[in-house]
């Protein structure tokens, strides 16, 4: 097992984001590679923002942990394209976080910024604080959101959580946003908490809200009342702007006034 | 007083009739010229294939479509990016990149001279001011008439001569090159929430019919005297069995010009359609190619498909409503006011669908059933059927019979009950593919006498040199060389300098905008005709007196005159 600790120096101006596409497990098994994180246009080698600490031995990615400690909320990319192992965030997490990735697992004590596992592929994330908007989504103009693996947030999300979903498993402990699961084509998503405007343009997938859906879509044909779990849900079917393939189940739900 | 000599050239140049042969190229002031003493630049062209520079006619690649395009996409903006380096700006986008990397990546292949495809008269102030930001090419922009109210009305009174001096006024307003017709009727019933099914069928309001409209178009247009013919878009393009409505229209059209032809039909491929519905499509490339053949006043370009993501734009608006209605995917469709539309969509063409394994073929089966070079030009009308980065790729599939081949094996299955091309044996030579990527061009634009296109005494001197041995390769079988070869030349050279010298481009370019100014007599001046300004006052949303381009949006140009006979 390898352990990397990589603790957040002091910086002058935090708020200054960090591009860290580098900080992944896989790339810490080769003992001669260099480490370079980007601000702005400038270059830095990794020990310039982080102490670095590794410990023990690796054959494979998936026996690395890398734990990542001080204030990190302004890190981006931590975890791109990552295909196995274990990140620990101790902090909240910076955007991008597990970006494209396949396999492994990111665990975020605090809360993440937008954009955690966009595109990503599988593997699991847990965050057990907050998220900002576009959990799971494609970027701009991509067509396909996560297509695989496992997002579980314990707080709220932001807006457009899911955003063109093609797979995998979205679950919000909380509350989400406005229009989760807009332009979903497949894949589950689960709020336990409201949302606003749930799956517009939905096209497949399944989406459960044991809240309330406020501002419900009249493009969803109500299919009438059934029970998930003994909780009694109204079931919709839609969105009939699209192909009308898409199920959404709610609690509660409200249309606008 | 710059002088440059290129040694022990291997030239093709269709237009003065050379096939290969080896010899010097003196170049002084950006013109060629006999000879040169003490140049100031020698390059050693030994073994290099050496061709004038390339010339496309019709590339959508600057205006509010374009831009339009690069908007919508930014998955394409991230698809093919480059940095900064040495005096290369950073550019990105893949089908509809910036305007540097349009111009850096046709400079690398080679080409000097683009024809935007499409520009809206109204919307002509971007089109120019992308023009100037493609530092290495001359660029000339076809303009928009289809849907044009006025021209409308003069097709309906029957009054051809006021047709005529409405289009000279446009053209001199925009500051545009040739008269295009897209979809013409068309796009103007769209605005209605209408189309044309094929050109017989009267347009709403007007009551006049595509037919009309193109061959009046014609005929305006010879009797302006410019230097293209019209340039049509057809009715119906993308439909199953539209290929009945492309014949109709060219046997519609009459001969009028003896030095080139009297109609440019563009990406002909998405016309020649066979079938009634998607399930039954076939190629009929054959009954497009034999009509041609027999019309020497029609010069197609194949509007070549390639597989991959790209962009299709055009002015043709219910066109991309279709595509929006088969593919569900994000949409832009634009009206512009009096003049035409657009619509914009993203599409991937892949092998393994049989309706884009079968649009590939056509386009291939076009370019080698005309048996005229001269008559059908090489296009993948950028970025609609494939980037324009692809053309090598498409030189080597018409030079390449083993190479078209291994492609089709990979196509889907059925494709070969659907066209004819696995039976093909032609394999087009290097002069027939030289005169479809550069001389068929110039001559089909009226570019000749302007210096473009040849390597004649006294042209410009756009000339691109190639990595490739003509006596060595044989294009059958070492078709990737041929692809590498014309991917990247060793010298780009416009107007007697080196602007890309393999693959990276230096920004030291005087490049121009070519635009016509017809001269028509004052009874058809629209400048100083009441009835044609009131409309004008009336209709437009803008004033008479704003609407012309000014000369500070076109930095430096090539006014081309024309003197109408009317």
């Amino acid at each position: 097992m390898m352990k990397v600790i990589l603790e957040v120096k002091e910086r002058h101006k935090p708020t200054l984001p960090i591009e860290a596409e580098c900080i992944t497990p896989k790339n810490f098994l080769d003992p001669e590679r260099v480490f370079h994180v980007w601000k702005g246009n400038k270059e830095l080698d990794i020990t310039e923002v982080f102490h670095v600490r590794k410990d023990g031995n690796a054959k494979s990615a998936d026996q690395v942990e890398i734990i990542i400690r001080g204030d990190s909320s302004n890190i981006k990319r931590v975890g791109e394209y990552m295909d196995g192992g274990r990140i620990l965030i101790e902090g909240s997490i910076g955007m991008h976080c597990g970006n494209f990735m396949s396999a492994g697992t990111i665990e975020i004590k605090g809360d993440a910024d937008s954009w955690l596992g966009r595109e990503m592929h599988g593997g699991t994330i847990l965050c057990h604080g907050n998220v900002e908007d576009y959990a799971g989504s494609g970027y701009r103009g991509e067509k396909k959101g996560m297509t695989g693996g496992r997002i579980e947030i314990m707080g709220n999300a932001g807006d457009f959580a899911a955003e063109t979903m093609a797979g995998g498993e979205m679950i919000i402990h909380g509350n989400a946003g406005d229009m989760p699961g807009i332009d979903i084509k497949d894949g589950s998503l689960t709020i336990m908490g409201d949302c606003s405007r749930p799956c517009g343009n939905m096209s497949g997938g399944k989406c459960w809200i044991f809240g309330t859906a406020y501002d419900m879509l009249p493009t969803f044909r109500n299919e009438g009342q059934t029970s998930v779990d003994s909780v009694p849900v109204t079931r919709f079917s839609g969105d009939y702007i699209s192909r009308g393939l898409g199920m959404v189940y709610t609690a509660n739900h409200k249309y606008m006034e | 007083m710059k002088t440059l000599l290129i040694k022990n050239a291997y030239v093709i140049d269709p237009i003065q009739k050379i096939s290969g042969e080896t010899m010097d190229i003196a170049v002084r002031d950006g013109k060629i010229v006999d000879d040169v003493k003490n140049p100031d630049q020698v390059i050693d062209a030994t073994g290099m294939l050496t061709l004038p520079g390339g010339i496309d006619s019709h590339t959508h690649i600057c205006g509010t479509k374009v831009n339009f395009g690069r908007y919508m996409s930014p998955e394409d903006m991230r698809a093919g990016r480059t940095s900064r380096k040495g005096d290369m700006h950073a550019t990105s986008g893949y089908s509809v990149p910036t305007t540097y990397g349009n111009s850096y990546r046709y400079s690398r292949m080679g080409y000097t001279t683009l024809l935007e495809g499409a520009m809206a008269p109204m919307e002509a102030r971007h089109t120019h001011e992308e023009f100037r930001y493609t530092p290495l090419q001359d660029c000339l922009a076809n303009t928009l008439f289809d849907g044009n109210w006025f021209a409308l009305e003069a097709i309906r009174d029957g009054d051809i001569k006021r047709l005529a001096g409405i289009i000279a006024w446009y053209l001199s307003a925009a500051k545009g090159f040739g008269v295009k017709l897209t979809n013409p009727g068309g796009t103007e019933a769209w605005g209605f929430g209408d189309d044309v099914t094929c050109i017989n069928e009267p347009i709403p309001h007007f009551g006049i019919t595509p037919r009309d409209i193109i061959v009046n178009m014609i005929e305006a247009n010879e009797m302006l005297n410019l230097p293209h013919s019209v340039h049509l878009h057809c009715n119906n393009l993308g439909k199953p069995g539209n290929y009945m409505c492309t014949l109709d229209t060219y046997n519609a059209i009459p001969d009028l010009n003896d030095k080139r032809q009297s109609l440019y039909s563009t990406h002909v491929q998405f016309h020649s359609y066979g079938g009634s519905s998607w399930n039954d499509f076939c190629s009929k490339a054959e009954d497009i190619a034999r009509s041609v053949n027999d019309k020497p006043q029609i010069t197609i370009d194949t509007g070549q498909v390639m597989f991959g993501k790209t962009t299709t734009m055009t002015a043709d608006g219910p066109m991309e409503f279709n595509l929006y209605r088969l593919y569900h995917n994000k949409w832009s469709n634009h009206d512009v006011e009096l003049e035409t539309g657009s619509g914009i969509i993203p599409v991937h063409y892949r092998k393994k669908n049989l309706v884009n394994a079968i649009m590939w073929s056509i386009g291939l089966e076009l370019g080698l059933l005309v048996d005229s070079p001269w008559q059908c030009i090489l296009a993948t009308d950028n970025p609609n059927g494939a980037p324009f980065v692809k053309y090598p790729e498409v030189m080597a599939l018409l030079m390449s019979k083993n190479y078209r081949d291994a492609e089709f094996e990979t196509l889907h299955k059925s494709t070969g009950k659907r066209v004819i091309l696995p039976s093909l044996d032609r394999e087009l030579t290097w002069d027939e593919i030289v005169t479809m990527t550069r001389s068929a061009q110039a001559r089909a634009l009226g570019l000749i006498e302007y210096g473009k296109g040849h390597l004649s005494e006294g042209a410009e001197a756009d000339i691109a040199l190639y990595p490739i041995n003509v006596d060595t390769t044989d294009p059958a079988r070492d078709y990737e060389r041929i692809i590498n070869g014309f991917s990247t030349t060793e010298y780009t050279i416009k107007r007697g300098e080196v602007v890309c010298r393999n693959g990276t481009c230096t920004m030291e370019s005087n490049h121009s905008t070519y635009w016509v100014n017809p001269h028509v007599p004052p009874a058809y001046d629209m400048g100083t005709d009441a009835a044609f300004i009131d409309g004008f006052n009336k209709y437009y949303s803008m004033r008479i007196t704003n609407y012309p381009v000014g000369e500070e949006y076109i930095g430096r140009n090539v006014c081309m005159e024309s003197e109408a006979s009317l």
